[in-house]
């Protein structure tokens, strides 16, 4: 009862911004209606994914302070189950994000152990290690396609298949990610007031004291990996269906890894808006600079040059990002 | 009855002897201090007994358990709680919110762990502040808060680490006080190490007393004052001098 209560309650959150998340929850809503360009579409959808990933990787970075450099690779087990499963076995996404879902945690609970362990640039470097790691494993594993990956032909489906996630249409896509993305805002609005939530915040302020106050660092710090690793497999699973195409640079690349960190850690790292904020500003700003100067003028990976250069000077400016900011004029206002 | 058994306590940081052969007992109900010149090993102390740091031999018994090999958490959970003698607060938590974690201890119910926090923050005076964030308080207040959130999991001991330090005198009265309140009102067991001698000889029934990692003395305060080890090693002739009085 009570959990259903805090999942629901945004009561703490100042009324300006709960209107300005319901506008844009109402605009999300009703964008698909209104007239609007492909590649608008799939960047909306792509914003939709990171946003997804970002609050996955905000429990674990944001609210624990974790700085987790290796979600590409729980993107991949995502990605491959529902993949292999389709392709393989003609399992439906509902039945293989799931089981995805599953191994990705069990993997997680295995990297998890020893990588705690570890702690600070430490823990950084060896959650980039086990991504890649799986990736080299994957690039030469032809049960899965090695480094040519899989395909899932659409030809032998007939779309709109609502089991199996095969549109032709990109806004049947966009719906479904839409769920998820305000199911997912659910989750995290709960997880923020949960006790683990709490003890995450706790270690992240001082282990020592965290320790003396009853909290098992390790246990909580893998509990909570595991939470933002299934996040990010589901999406994964997601991502398998929606772009049909999948292989280890795209699905498991250190590149995404990043991404999905700097989604968080520039919209405000342990902010429930953050991620959001984060993947609104990120994504659309990848997506055009990739479409007017990347493709154009043939200077592969200007766009990362660019948002790594935006990183840099928010991060100077206020380490906790966009919404760190919003909130200390605030807290300046108060006082 | 015996609340807390050290027996024996040995604590080596690779060639220096931090706590060497130290043995006590803190009894149910007992207010205790905990003194010695700086680097004298009371931190130490402190860190072995909650299962920060391994002993190097001996044994130490809580509440008729034995909590040596314990985990921090596993020994708090069991209801000893401690503070901090150095305290970074770098996080975004709150008062009312870093009070909460303790409280969570003993609850999976936010609610419940709010409402306890509350009135916790109200018992220590300290609800004016519920909204800052730690980082917003003055380090007097910091560590009034850090007690606050060590009752929150409603410790049966509670080892308090020099939380009066670098306070000015009203300050101080105002932590005693909150101090006298946890022990009497409370019921908790209390050990505090403290450089402020004016708190530690007024509150405690007893003081131990530590030089060099070894106990040095042990009894009610103003006997230990007496004892001319603790004066040459910790006091100075100064301060039994100027406490002629209140000592005899
Ligand atoms: N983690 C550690 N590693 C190595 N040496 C340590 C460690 N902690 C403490 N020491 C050493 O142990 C000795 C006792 O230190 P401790 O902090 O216990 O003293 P203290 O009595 O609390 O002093 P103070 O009054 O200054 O707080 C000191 O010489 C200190 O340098
Ligand atoms: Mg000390």
């Amino acid at each position: 009862m009570e959990t259903l209560r805090n999942t629901f309650d945004f009561s703490d959150f100042p009324r300006i911004d709960l209107m300005v998340a319901g506008f844009v929850a109402i605009f999300l809503v009703v964008f698909p209606l209104v007239p609007h360009s492909s590649f608008a579409m799939a960047t909306m959808i792509q914003f939709l994914m990171f946003s997804l990933y970002g609050m996955g990787w905000n429990t674990i970075g944001g609210y624990g302070g974790q700085v987790d450099l290796g979600k590409a690779q729980y993107v991949g087990i995502g990605a491959y189950t529902t993949a292999v499963m389709l392709i393989r076995w003609d399992v439906p996404f509902w039945f293989s994000m799931p089981i995805g879902v599953c191994l990705a945690v069990g993997w997680s609970f295995i990297i998890g152990y020893p990588l705690f362990r570890l702690t600070g640039h430490y823990f950084a470097i060896a959650t980039i290690a086990t991504s890649l790691v799986l990736k080299d494993i994957f690039e030469v594993w032809d049960f899965v396609g090695a480094a040519r990956g899989l395909e899932i032909s659409p030809i032998k489906y007939s779309p709109p298949d609502f089991l199996r996630l095969i549109f032709k249409e990109d806004i049947y896509y966009y719906y479904i990610i839409l769920g998820f993305f305000f199911l997912g805002i659910l989750y995290v609005n709960w997880f923020r007031k949960s006790r683990l939530g709490f003890q995450l915040r706790s270690i992240k302020d001082n282990e020592e004291v965290a320790q003396s106050l009853g909290i098992n660092v390790h246990w909580a710090k893998i509990k909570t990996y595991a939470i933002a690793t299934a996040f990010v497999s589901l999406v994964g699973s997601f991502h398998a269906c929606y772009i049909k195409n999948i292989e280890p640079e795209d699905t498991m690349s250190l590149d995404l890894s990043i991404l999905i960190a700097l989604m968080a850690m520039l919209g405000g790292a342990g902010s429930l808006w953050g991620p959001i904020i984060g993947a609104g500003v990120l994504i659309p700003l990848k997506s055009y600079l990739k479409e007017w100067l990347g493709a154009k003028a043939g200077l592969v990976g200007i766009d990362l040059i660019f948002y790594s250069l935006i990183i840099m000077v928010v991060s100077a400016a206020e380490p906790r990002g966009i919404w760190g900011i919003v909130e200390k004029i605030r807290r300046r206002k108060q006082v | 009855m015996a609340l807390l058994e050290v027996h024996n306590l040995t604590k080596d940081f690779d060639g220096l002897r931090a706590n060497d052969d130290i043995s006590f007992t803190l009894d149910q109900g007992e207010l205790v201090g905990l003194i010695g010149p700086n680097g004298a090993g009371k931190t130490t102390l402190f860190n072995c007994i909650s299962g920060l740091h391994p002993v190097t031999s001996g044994r130490i018994i809580f509440d008729g358990q034995e909590i040596t090999q314990l985990k921090p958490y596993e020994v708090a959970r069991r209801g000893l709680a401690r503070t901090f003698q150095v305290y970074v607060a770098s996080g975004d938590l709150t008062v009312e919110e870093n009070v909460m974690v303790g409280c969570f201890m003993r609850t999976r119910s936010r609610a419940q762990a709010k409402a306890r926090a509350r009135e916790i923050l109200t018992d220590l005076r300290l609800s004016d502040l519920a909204d800052y964030l730690m980082s917003e308080l003055p380090v007097s207040a910091q560590k009034r808060v850090t007690m606050a959130t060590a009752l929150g999991s409603d410790p049966k001991l509670l080892l308090l680490d020099e939380v009066a330090a670098g306070l000015n005198p009203s300050e101080i009265d105002e932590i005693m006080t909150s101090i006298k309140h946890v022990h009497d009102d409370l019921g908790v067991t209390v050990m505090l190490i403290e450089h402020v001698m004016e708190l530690v000889m007024k509150v405690s029934h007893r003081v131990v007393v530590l030089d060099y990692g070894k106990k040095i003395a042990e009894g009610e305060p103003a006997k230990v004052a007496k004892d001319p080890l603790v004066i040459k090693a910790y006091l100075g002739e100064r301060y039994v001098r100027e406490h002629a009085e209140e000592l005899k």
